[in-house]
């Protein structure tokens, strides 16, 4: 109960009106930046680290914290209204979230995702000021063959997003894992796909893969049939959400934090693995599964929540271990170092008030963030009535000055050009662009990891599966494979056409493909046919 | 790379033709963009060859502990790629089709694919003249000239927008940020 | 309509030829310290060492009065060869300077970059930082004896974690020991992390048997008992801990990372000099002097014919270690 008093402390810092104000300045910057094609909230907390100098150390973290939550929130409007992620944690809601705006329910989407991201953050701050030490101690245990044994359990869950084709679905998959090979190999430092160029040698960055397959190829996809499509707008629609959106919504809001929240105190590479996860959960357990890929606002709610949370849980371990576990806590890290503040076990003990007032400001940000956002879905869908000339154009322009402002080197926005040529051709030739998304994320960690725990075993396999953590989650993975089989030796019959994928292109299905996919789909089938025994 | 940019050459040449009059199932063009499909097959297969011809030129170290070394996966990768080149193959030659974005046949819809390499093109000029012209400029062109390529023919209004939201990114990058964009040929003669 | 579509254009170019330089904020007239349009580039990502060098150093020149705009971009890729290159190629440029370190040294090496720190002008070194030996807190290893009687009977199980790549700074620290410990360098189990912060979580858990980074970043942990400072690779002990360094505990090893500036090569000698009078200057500067303090770099100023020297054998070092772990 000591930690309550403290944060009832937190708010007398949070709420003068100067701290009021440098949060409120944080969620408006940081939700225009991640609107913003191309520049995530990493990008946004390091350019705005200059500007704050000015500041008070508390002032600024307030401003910063602000800046990561409105940044989170932002990368998700224009996925949903223009299927351009701002940053690639937003990628996820645009499966969902971008058919819902095609069919007029924008608004809801928006709202979904404004409420999803409130309860995640609230729900993930709550856990940070409860549970923090617990948390981080837990996360510290985890190692190398844990982290790949989640990996292995991500790549199982890839197979109910590979679409109604699953050779197409496994195409894109690989052609992301050929991207994320690009690069400097991390372990030994040799040269992968590189052809020799330095430019090449840090990989290509999961934002500019993001970008460009996603809004560059959508622009290009939209030239291509714009003489077909040029007379039409998109309706805007009506804007709250109604009661039975709120029944479908109000469950994955709450089990979002659930899987993002521990991830985001994990090492495991940011947002994009638990909305992923949180994404196929949420599908997984639908009743309205048949909805999925056509705008379910359960696709929505799920990894919104979760994207939210997991911002949370990094906080906990940056602020407890001095452990940044993705990009903005690095550079929060360096920031804190700037004001010659050491975040880490003392930090709670050393600067109360700075933790304490910084904890304080997130519930303020959400809230702020909630009270400007929801309003402002009905008028954010309205950009949908923008010319689309203009919009596209538009698009165009923000994903190129992105590219280029990174490193101010005009080859990434060839780069990116080539992806986004990459997509359009994808979407032409009906390869799924999220299965290519996951593997350049998933792939090279994976690797990583895979390496790094035989590394430290000294290259003996057994160094996989020696921890408890890690043989759980293998087993996790038999049972979901076995499931089908299990099913059929109860005498369970009757596959679900849902569970099965579309009718089209299963013709080539080999044998590894379809063993892949009843795991991927066991889960499913169980859940269905409760769901039709009630019936 | 090379199978793919012939491969639209050739969707440009037949998009006019398209664009008047819906084909008809079961036509000559018809069996034409189901044969167009196996150019990801081929691409898939290119791309399989090149990842694994990189990785067996790649230089052997020492170092590497366990059965897993830095060939490893690329290996896998590429096997898989050229596997599922194949399957894909077979699936397009059974009749089999990947269903776009929309939900609609891959392929089966009129494409306008002039408008498309007027976009890339705009871009890819962009990138050139960025260094020489500064960001100003080139943002400007680059938002008119997408806009053009779209359809928008307001030659009153769309110059004027383009600089206008140009202008204010350089301002906002470069004061409010701190980052540094190329200012343009006069830069330091004013 | 053709008269206002004319209209529409000229504004349109006149908004954005005019504009930049009207909003740019000037740079001043060239006088004793300050360089109109003098660039500091970052050859790694925001937030990362050479970055907070850089722009620590660009607002305490504009505080001092040094200069009155310094501009700071990041150019990262390849461990800093990316902006190596691009520094080598703006060959004559008196107003650009590149922050860096041993890092770039190594990269250099093991990525075999066309361009090479001989190429470019040195300027200055600026800061320098000894490396730590950390363990757990549960670690069985209680003295640095200990972890190396262990670590010279089985090196191939005692993973060393490391924040940088091969050739890196935590890197090069371990193999310096291994050599002086007559252990095998391609028996030494390094495996390295994505900086010192991915690292901590490994160190802290026990993952790793020993990690080696800076004592900036772990200065808390070790505070607070989470952590075990086993040895120290610099000169002198650390103020404050007590632990021993590697020459104390027995070992011919003294080992420092360092940051300093480089400049494009074919300066005119004026131009160098006054670069190097530039961080002369900076390095007086009361300001400086507190952002040594308050970040915790230790003051480490070389310039010119000497910093060049000291280059060259910093390379020597870094080639000899990487050959011997066959890279």
């Amino acid at each position: 109960m000591e930690s309550l008093s403290s944060l009832l402390d937190g708010f007398g810092t949070a709420l003068t009106p100067l701290n009021l104000l440098w949060a409120a300045v944080g969620v408006l910057l940081g939700t225009a930046i991640g609107v913003l094609p191309g520049i995530g909230p990493a990008m946004a907390v390091a350019l705005l680290l200059p500007v704050t100098y000015g500041l008070d150390p508390i002032g600024a973290f307030i401003m910063f914290a602000g800046i990561y939550y409105g940044g989170m929130f932002g990368g998700s409007t224009t996925s949903i209204l223009l299927n351009t992620p701002g940053e690639s944690a937003a990628v996820v809601t645009a499966i969902e979230g971008n058919p819902m705006a095609k069919s007029g329910r924008g608004s809801q989407a928006l709202a979904a995702a404004a409420i999803g991201h409130f309860a995640g953050g609230m729900i993930g701050t709550i856990l940070l000021v409860a549970l923090a030490p617990t948390v981080a101690s837990l996360a510290v245990d985890i190692g190398a063959p844990d982290y790949f044994a989640i990996m292995v359990l991500a790549f199982i869950a890839v197979t109910s997003v590979l679409g109604s084709s699953r050779v197409r679905g496994f195409a894109a998959l690989l052609i992301g894992l050929t991207i994320g090979l690009v690069g400097l190999d991390q372990m030994t430092g040799q040269q992968r796909l590189t052809f020799g160029s330095l430019q090449l040698s840090d990989g290509i960055d999961v934002v500019i893969v993001a970008v460009g397959l996603f809004a560059i190829g959508e622009a290009l996809w939209v030239a291509a049939q714009a003489h077909r499509t040029a007379g039409e707008s998109i309706p805007v629609g009506q804007p709250w959400l109604g009661g039975s959106d709120l029944r479908r919504t109000w469950k994955p809001w709450l089990r979002g934090p659930a899987i993002g929240f521990p991830f985001g105190a994990i090492p495991a590479g940011g947002a994009e693995i638990p909305t992923f996860l949180s994404y196929v959960t949420e599908k997984r357990l639908s009743r309205h599964k048949n909805e999925f890929g056509k705008g379910a606002i359960e696709g929505v709610a799920g990894p919104e929540s979760a994207a939210s949370a997991s911002a949370a849980g990094t906080l906990v371990s940056l602020l407890t271990l001095g452990l940044p576990t993705t990009a903005v806590a690095a550079v929060m890290l360096a920031a804190f170092q700037q004001y010659g503040i050491q975040p880490g076990p003392l930090l709670f003990e050393r600067e109360p008030d700075l933790v304490w007032g910084l904890i304080a400001s997130l519930f303020v940000g959400m809230v702020l963030l909630l009270v400007l956002n929801l309003p402002m879905a009905p008028v954010w869908a309205k950009l949908l009535r923008v010319p689309r000339p203009y919009l596209y154009a538009g698009i165009l322009f923000f994903a190129a000055v992105g590219a280029y402002a990174v490193g101010g080197e005009a080859i990434d926005m060839v780069i990116l050009l080539i992806i986004g040529v990459l997509g359009l051709m994808m979407r032409r030739f009906g390869l799924p662009v999220l299965p290519a998304i996951i593997g350049v994320i998933l792939g090279p960690n994976a690797e990583q990891q895979l390496r790094r725990a035989l590394q430290i075993s000294d290259g003996s396999v057994t160094g996989l599966v020696n921890t408890p953590f890690a043989v759980t989650v293998y087993v996790v993975i038999a049972v979901l494979l076995a499931w089908p089989w299990l099913r059929r030796l109860a005498g369970g019959r009757g596959r679900s056409p849902e569970g099965r994928g579309g009718p089209g292109g299963d013709g080539g299905d080999g044998g590894p493909g379809g063993g892949d996919s009843t795991g991927g789909d066991g889960g499913d089938d169980g859940v269905q046919d409760k769901e039709d025994a009630k019936v | 790379m090379s199978t793919e940019s012939t491969d639209s050459a050739s969707e440009s040449r037949e998009a006019p033709e398209a664009a008047t009059r819906p084909p008809a199932p079961g036509s000559w063009r018809e069996r034409l963009r189901g044969r167009s499909e196996l150019g990801v097959s081929v691409l898939l297969l290119l791309v399989g060859v090149l990842v694994l011809s990189d990785t067996f030129t790649m230089e052997t170290v020492a170092d590497q502990r366990g059965p897993v070394g830095p060939r490893t996966v690329p290996i896998v990768v590429g096997v898989s790629l050229l596997v599922v080149a194949v399957v894909l193959a077979v699936d397009v030659l059974r009749g089999g089709r990947g269903e776009s974005d929309q939900g609609e046949k891959a392929g089966s819809e009129p494409a306008d694919w002039r408008t498309v390499a007027l976009l890339a093109g705009i871009f890819l000029a962009a990138a050139v003249l960025i260094e020489p012209l500064g960001f100003p400029v080139t943002g400007a062109l680059l938002f008119w000239g997408s806009a053009y390529a779209l359809g928008s023919r307001n030659f009153s209004r769309d110059p004027l927008i383009a600089a206008v939201l140009s202008m204010a990114t350089f301002a906002a990058f470069n004061t409010l940020l701190g980052v540094p964009l190329p200012g343009g040929p006069l830069m330091g003669v004013l | 309509m053709r008269q206002r579509t004319l209209l529409s254009l000229l504004g349109a170019t006149l908004l954005v030829l005019i504009g930049p330089p009207l909003i740019t904020t000037g740079s001043g007239a060239e006088t004793g310290t300050n360089i109109p349009g003098l660039q500091f580039m970052v050859p790694n990502t925001p937030g990362g060492g050479y970055d907070i060098t850089a722009r620590t150093a660009a607002k305490d020149a504009e505080d001092a009065g040094l200069n009155h705009n310094v501009e700071v971009f990041n150019l990262p890729g390849a461990g800093g060869t990316v902006g190596l290159t691009r520094l080598v190629n703006e060959r004559g440029n008196g107003k650009l300077a590149m922050s860096m370190g041993l890092g770039v040294v190594g990269a250099v090496r093991t990525n075999d970059s066309p361009s090479t720190l001989a190429d470019a002008t040195p300027i200055a070194r600026t800061v320098e930082e000894p490396n730590i030996v950390v363990v757990s807190k549960d670690s069985k290893y209680k003295t640095f004896e200990q972890l190396l009687a262990d670590w010279k009977k089985k090196p191939g199980s005692l993973p060393v974690g490391g924040g940088s790549s091969a050739g890196g700074p935590d890197h090069l620290a371990p193999m310096l020991m291994a050599r002086d410990a007559g252990i095998e360098p391609k028996s030494v189990n390094y495996v390295p992390f994505d900086g010192g912060g991915e690292l901590l979580a490994s160190v802290l858990g026990g993952k790793v048997a020993f990690g080696i980074s800076g004592i900036s970043e772990y200065r808390d942990q070790i505070e607070s008992g989470e952590l075990r400072l086993l040895a120290v690779t610099g000169k002198e002990r650390i103020d404050g801990f007590d632990a021993p360094t590697l020459k104390e505990a027995g070992m011919d090893v003294e080992f420092t990372n360092w940051r300093g500036i480089m400049a494009p090569p074919g300066l005119p000698e004026a131009q160098r000099a006054k670069l190097i009078h530039f961080f002369d200057e900076l390095h007086r500067s009361p300001q400086w002097r507190k952002s040594l303090k308050r970040n915790g770099w230790d003051d480490a100023y070389l310039t010119g014919e000497k910093y060049r020297r000291f280059l060259e054998a910093q390379d020597k070092r870094v080639q000899s270690v990487l050959k011997e772990v066959g890279k």
